[in-house]
């Protein structure tokens, strides 16, 4: 196992270097300069000459894989340069921004893990009854209703019309719980209708007939070793999903106006605040890679054939 | 001799149309006997012994007629009443064992777990008599077998453990499914001696294959099933001296064409 993990890091490292490049390139071909976007924001209306020196002073003149090394080198020292947009350091914005994201993604974990495991092994177990059908229906609108109208409808409803929640109301657990709800329904439905899949297709397998054969209940069969076979494939999207939600957390965000990483990288984009979205766009690729092998590690748990296959047992 | 076993006018049907699978099945299993259960693929015979067992899924399969073990009708049984028979009372051998098993869990914990699912014992007291199931069926390094998982196993080893499994509960009735099909022919001959000795010490078989060879070793009985339906039925030398269906004939010809020196 720790010989996959140290492969799996410097994965990480190759996974990182893709991304970061990218990121650059991809925010070097876009038509805006930046150079002239942060002028204009700190100058009215500012002479060519002095977009030159801005230019200069940002290092915007030398060659692109000069900038990449640059900045790099400046990630390695942990500076990761200051926002054109606020001012701050890089890391001292995202330091600022990260943990309103992070907990609530992890109240919208917390939703979709309690919901999504009890709701797909009932609705595979009891397969056509009234509850699957139903489930099966709201499931479908989880998925397809976009999270914007989901989080203004939550709003209406549980903010005004029935009062539960204020619609502003930024610092207290209580105030992420209507947001979370919101960026966990569309991930637990759609987790709902796989897990249902691949339980289904579980029950069906031989170890379900000989344990029932051998007299184990249903019960057992169905949350011991059902569960346990039908985990890995989403615990691997679970984690996927982790970093979607960080990184998309945008939307949701800024319906409920929670200072988040989300909205912040969002502004950043706006602004072309260079700087920021390399330093977001890192710290979120770090969070995915990380994410990814924190699922390999959790499937080798459960399924140890991931692991050993190929150290058999009689060596 | 007590009858054990009496499946009596066994109808099987695919829903929802109720589309015929199984049509008017009837034998009967007797203490110490065995029963050979032939016919070609698709006939039946596994649906047959699934219901004997309450294993085929009720929203697929309708089931009627009569099932009986000793007294008791298991057709009508409730769940809990036919798991506390399954696995002690009636016990099954099947086809592949490599995938019988939950490939996430170690053999040892599906032995506690078949132990404590019929008797009141400890953890650890079912994994000593699980241990000592295993040595029983001469299976080497038993302490380490307990403690592997089910893919590091060969199919050999995995069957040996399956019937160790069976006889753990000393049970009335074994059914062996094609219990020898998926194995090489080491095992398979390992298979049917376990099955005999099974045999003598009492044990009533109900053996499903399609191959004589092991019906003549091992069964009293004979029936012959085609389509669903029993189209001929006899004592082992009936079916082997005189067979009067043509069908028989053939699946006989074709058996000993296969493996020609195991009839003896
Ligand atoms: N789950 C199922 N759904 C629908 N039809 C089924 C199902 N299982 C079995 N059948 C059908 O029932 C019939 C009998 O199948 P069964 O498995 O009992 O045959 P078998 O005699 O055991 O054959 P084999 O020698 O290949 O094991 C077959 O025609 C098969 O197509
Ligand atoms: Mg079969």
């Amino acid at each position: 196992m720790f010989r996959y993990i140290r492969k799996r890091l410097t994965n990480l490292i190759v996974v990182l270097f893709g991304v970061t490049v990218l990121s650059f390139l991809l925010s070097n071909i876009s038509p805006v300069d930046p150079a002239e976007a942060y002028a204009r924001r700190i100058l009215k209306s500012p002479a060519p000459q002095k977009i030159e020196e801005i230019r200069l002073k940002m290092g915007l003149d030398l060659p692109l894989y000069q900038q990449y090394i640059n900045w790099i080198g400046r990630c390695l020292r942990g500076d990761l340069g200051s926002s054109l947009l606020t001012k701050n350091p890089v890391n001292y914005d995202i330091a600022q921004k990260l943990p309103a994201t992070m907990q609530l993604v992890a109240i919208a974990l917390f939703w979709i893990l309690i919901s999504f495991i009890p709701i797909g092994i009932i609705s595979a177990v009891r397969k056509n009854s009234l509850f699957d059908h139903l489930i099966k229906g709201v499931a479908i609108l989880g998925i397809s209703i976009p999270s914007f109208w989901l989080g203004f409808l939550f709003l209406f409803i549980f903010a005004v019309t029935f009062p539960v929640f204020k619609v502003i109301d930024y610092g207290n657990i209580k105030s992420l719980i209507l947001p979370s709800l919101v960026l966990a329904i569309p991930t637990a439905s759609s987790f709902v209708r796989l897990f249902r899949a691949t339980v289904l297709s579980n029950l069906n397998k031989d170890y379900v007939v000989y344990a029932k054969a051998r007299g184990i209940s249903s019960n057992r069969i169905v949350w011991g070793h059902v569960l346990k076979n039908s985990l890995p494939p989403i615990v691997t999207l679970f984690f996927q999903h982790l970093g979607y939600m960080l990184a998309g957390s945008a939307v949701v965000e800024s319906v409920f106006s929670l200072k988040g990483i989300g909205l912040h990288l969002l502004n950043a984009v706006t602004a072309r605040d260079l700087p920021t979205i390399n330093g977001c766009v890192l710290v979120i690729a770090i969070i995915f890679v990380l994410c990814s092998i924190l699922a390999d590690v959790i499937n080798m748990v459960l399924n140890p054939r991931i692991t050993d296959k190929e150290e058999g047992l009689y060596e | 001799m007590t009858e054990l076993l009496k499946v009596s006018k066994l109808c099987i049907g695919l829903k929802p149309q109720t589309f015929p699978i199984v049509k008017n099945v009837s034998f009967a299993l007797r203490e110490g006997t065995s029963l050979a259960v032939v016919g070609e693929s698709g006939s039946g015979k596994t649906i047959t012994c699934k219901s004997i067992m309450q294993l085929l899924n009720p929203k697929t399969f309708q089931v009627s007629g009569s099932i009986r073990y000793r007294k008791t009708e298991l057709l009508t049984m409730d769940e809990k009443g036919i798991r506390a028979l399954c696995g002690s009372k009636i016990a099954m051998i099947v086809q592949n064992p490599m995938t019988a098993f939950d490939p996430t869990v170690k053999i040892g914990a599906q032995i506690v777990e078949t132990l404590m699912a019929h008797q009141r014992i400890s953890k650890r007291d079912a994994y000593a008599s699980g241990i000592l199931a295993l040595q029983k069926m001469n299976l080497p390094r038993c302490e380490q077998l307990m403690d592997s998982y089910p893919y590091t196993l060969s199919g050999g080893m995995l069957q040996r453990i399956i019937i160790a499994l069976s006889l753990i509960h000393e049970p009335d009735i074994i059914i062996a499914d094609e219990a020898t099909t998926s194995l090489d022919v080491k095992n398979q001959n390992m298979v049917l001696d376990e099955l005999e000795k099974m045999k003598r010490n009492g044990i009533a078989l109900l053996l499903v294959t399609h191959d004589f060879g092991v019906a003549a070793k091992l069964a009293d009985n004979v029936i012959v099933m085609r389509e669903g339906k029993i189209i001929e039925r006899g004592t082992v030398y009936d079916i082997f001296e005189s067979p009067r269906e043509a069908y028989t004939k053939e699946l006989l010809k074709a058996s000993i064409l296969k493996r020609g020196n195991c009839i003896d």
